[in-house]
């Protein structure tokens, strides 16, 4: 037990930074300005906080004179459980076997089991924080406007401390099993890819069947019973993941045997398939990491001939490195599973859940609406869906955080950090290209909107889009993480996503008020467009320079 | 040829003096030896001199032009090795020198020929065109140097560059360093094998607590030491405290 307690100190130390944090700040007073960053940060999501909270509350009032409040909750715990299970399964592929301490940890005199359960905590205790935002708000309306009692409080926090087990544990054992079959073949990088998008698939094929086959005939008599109940809501909501609706009929049900009984199970389960992924782990995590390091070494010896074939006649500084910006996110599992992947697996997710939903789902009934008022808005939601799914990736904003101990490389050469920043730039746009395009495949194939809106709507998109880039670019010039020894640090946990995100949303907003307010002007639509594009053509130029700029005056101070 | 004057460099604000007011030229056609027991400043340095670290006082110049303020056309003029070979894993060995070539501006014949001829003697042509992370630390360093090579630049610097090397590796390197320099170049480096300090090098410095406490050819440190042993006594004697 203390060793497997050390190994998580080390690993939660080494997850957050912790020593290195206090070493900079406290030691060498270095990164003080981000107390002040990480502040405001905070500060400017608790407006997004209240909002959620005020939206939660008319939820609430709304559901509980039919009784069907608890539903609130099942969706929360849900929303979380399907949020742990779907992205789960990148943090524990790369944790499990991507991680470089998995050097260190192999050697060390402990069991298998344990270094996978201190690194099971370690994605645990991030996976609180991620669904932090979506649940906890859940868990704590419903308490206070319930007015539960102090039993609600012990049972919610432990219901939330349990909240990641079972789907995370699921994904262990899917994994392990995974990667001790991957390591049959010989090219596991791309079967690593196949796989993971194989489950992602696996995934929405569920959430489609499930959807289909819970449809509700509007019949009068099945209506009456729904409601009947306070208990219909939830068991529909959560049928696709049934922990969902165990918490909550826990939680609802406080201390009597049915409640009690409840808890008992979804507790019960967490624990047993903990057990049973530990049990996995002993028989199978090593000999799956044995053979990753087994299969790397292949290939033959080159002719002279082919050496000279494969090497090129002189690119110009900027394409070779855009060459090398292409080929390390691609060809790094866990780079192209969140970068170049995901532009094009979220527009495919939304068009199924939206295909799976009834023959004209919520979402697009409430699109039509709208533009049948507004062709105004029919342009700029599309554009707004298409700057979303291009840009909010984390391939801008994690460019130089990619490079990690190799930056040195990047520091000595003799290119200019503007032509440097350029290829990253460029790259970083192609991505968030492909993302528009695979947009705008799903709006064309789910909303139909006329050819003149979606060419204005693709204008828009790309004048965002280069914007958006540039600011990614930008934070992540910054304050590059390039002390990582696990890759996914570099994408997936880098504050700097998280900065460019908010940064992105936020002036993704302003631009919203500021044709709201042009419009009620009493501006024309294309009058309004125009100003739009004019004002986002001059801070694409704009951006483009102050980046160039900001290379210059970074890149000689990033020690490596 | 690399000067420089008065440079320093510190850590935790000041409180830590990893240089200190260091004054050194290392003319063209010398392979300077830079010696110094752990933590002495020796990595700084050569890191400064290749622009991953500032220094916080000084300047330091290649062939007349101030790393700082000519950046571009010096680091045109050098190469350098870490003392740790990281390099780009998800790349073949043949796509990383490739990529060198192309940022160094070298031309495909001499790519060609060099490559060809790197490979050959660092017995690397087998794995050229697997991804660099299947091999061994020993051929990563390889890599590395056949990279710092590939544009025969003016100045070399390299950290600890026999480490991780088989014995005929490190005696091709070694006679590689005596070629560049005999053909003008000039080559700084680090290293805690006395021997290849003593029998290669022109000039040897010691560093020591960020002080250069030592420098000059093999005959002038023997004059420091009264028995006038090997340099590993000589070392030991000057960084006793």
């Amino acid at each position: 037990m203390r060793r497997f307690l050390a190994l998580l100190e080390a690993g939660l130390k080494s997850n957050f930074g912790l020593s290195v944090l206090r070493h900079r700040l406290l030691r060498q007073k270095k990164d003080l300005w981000m107390v002040p960053l990480v502040a405001l940060a905070a500060v400017s999501a608790a407006p997004l906080l209240y909002y959620y909270f005020t939206l939660l509350k008319s939820l609430y009032n709304l559901l509980a004179p039919i009784g069907q409040q608890a539903a609130l909750l099942t969706f929360g715990l849900l929303a979380g459980q399907l949020l742990i299970l779907i992205f789960g399964l990148f943090y524990v592929i790369s944790a499990f076997y991507f991680s470089k301490d998995l050097e260190v940890l192999i050697p060390l005199p402990v069991r298998p089991f344990q270094v996978m359960l201190s690194k099971f905590g370690v994605i645990l205790a991030n996976e609180y924080l991620t669904v932090s935002l979506i649940v906890l708000p859940i868990l704590i309306s419903f308490g206070v406007l319930g007015r539960r009692g102090p039993v609600y409080w012990i049972e919610a926090a432990l219901v939330y401390l349990l909240l990641p087990v079972i789907p995370l544990a699921l994904v262990s054992v899917l994994v392990l099993l995974l990667m001790r079959f991957v390591n049959l073949g010989r090219r596991k990088d791309a079967l690593i890819i196949v796989g993971s998008l194989l489950l992602i698939v696996l995934a929405m094929m569920f959430q489609f069947w499930i959807n289909r086959s819970s449809r509700l005939e509007p019949d009068s008599a099945a209506l009456v019973r729904f409601f009947a109940s306070p208990d219909s809501l939830p068991q529909k909501t959560g049928s696709t993941f049934p922990p969902s609706v165990w918490a909550t009929r826990a939680l609802t049900g406080g201390l009597s045997a049915a409640g009690l009984a409840q808890l008992l199970i979804y507790a019960g389960v967490s624990i047993i398939l903990l057990i049973g992924m530990a049990a996995g782990a002993e028989a199978l995590f090593y000999r799956g990491l044995v053979g990753l390091a087994e299969t790397s070494g292949r290939g033959r010896r080159l002719t002279g001939a082919e050496i000279s074939r494969r090497l090129s006649s002189g690119r110009r500084p900027i394409r070779a490195l855009f060459l090398r910006e292409w080929r390390l996110m691609n060809r790094t599992p866990i780079f192209l599973l969140n970068g170049t992947l995901t532009v094009i697996i979220i527009p495919v997710m939304l068009l199924v859940m939206a295909k799976a939903g009834s023959t004209d789902s919520d979402l697009t009934s409430l699109f039509r609406l709208l533009s049948s008022k507004n062709a105004l808005v029919s342009v700029l939601v599309s554009a707004g869906f298409m700057t979303i799914c291009g840009s909010l990736n984390g391939t801008a904003s994690s460019a130089l955080s990619r490079e990690g101990s190799q930056f040195w490389i990047s520091k000595i050469i003799p290119v200019s950090p503007r032509d440097q920043v350029a290829a990253k730039f460029l790259h970083s746009y192609l991505v968030a290209l492909l993302g528009i395009v695979a947009a705008s495949a799903v709006l064309l194939a789910q909303l139909r909107i006329p050819p003149a809106s979606f060419a204005l709507a693709i204008g828009l998109a790309l004048a965002v889009t280069f914007i958006l880039t540039a600011a990614g670019l930008a934070v992540d010039l910054a304050r590059p993480l390039l002390d990582w020894i696990n890759p996914q640090k570099a994408i997936k946990q880098n504050l700097n996503v998280l900065i460019a995100f908010l940064a992105d949303l936020g002036f993704l907003a302003f631009l919203g008020f500021a044709c709201r307010f042009l419009s009620r002007l009493g501006l024309a639509v294309h009058a309004v467009l125009l100003a739009l594009g004019l004002v986002l053509v001059f801070l694409a130029g704009l951006s483009w320079h102050l980046l160039g700029k900001f290379a210059e005056a970074r890149y000689p101070a990033i020690e490596a | 040829m690399i000067e420089f004057d008065h440079v320093s460099k510190s850590y935790n604000k000041g409180k830590v003096k990893a240089v200190d007011d260091l004054t050194l030229t290392v003319p063209s056609g010398e392979i300077f030896g830079f010696l110094g027991p752990n933590g002495a400043g020796k990595t700084t340095t050569l890191k400064m001199v290749v622009g991953l670290l500032r220094s916080d006082g000084g300047s330091i110049s290649i062939n007349g032009l101030d790393v700082r303020t000519e950046a571009l056309k010096t680091k045109t003029l050098t190469t350098y090795v870490p003392d740790y070979p990281a390099v780009y894993e998800r790349l073949t060995g043949l796509e990383y020198l490739n990529f060198i070539g192309d940022v160094y501006g070298v031309p495909k014949p001499e790519r060609l020929e060099r490559i060809s001829k790197w490979l050959e003697v660092f017995e690397l042509g087998p794995a050229v065109g697997n991804p660099i992370q299947s091999y061994s630390h020993g051929m990563k360093q390889k890599i590395v140097l056949i990279a710092a090579i590939l544009p025969a630049p003016e100045v070399m610097i390299l950290d600890e560059p026999m480490v991780g090397l088989d014995p005929r590796a490190s005696h091709s390197l070694k006679e590689m360093m005596r070629e560049h320099c005999d053909a003008g170049g000039t080559l700084f480096f680090s290293t805690h094998i006395m021997e290849v300090a003593e029998k290669l090098c022109d000039r040897i410095g010691i560093i020591h607590k960020g002080r250069l406490i030592a420098c000059g050819t093999m005959e002038e440190l023997r004059r420091i030491d009264k028995e006038q042993q090997s340099l590993e006594h000589i070392f030991l004697e000057l960084t006793e405290t």
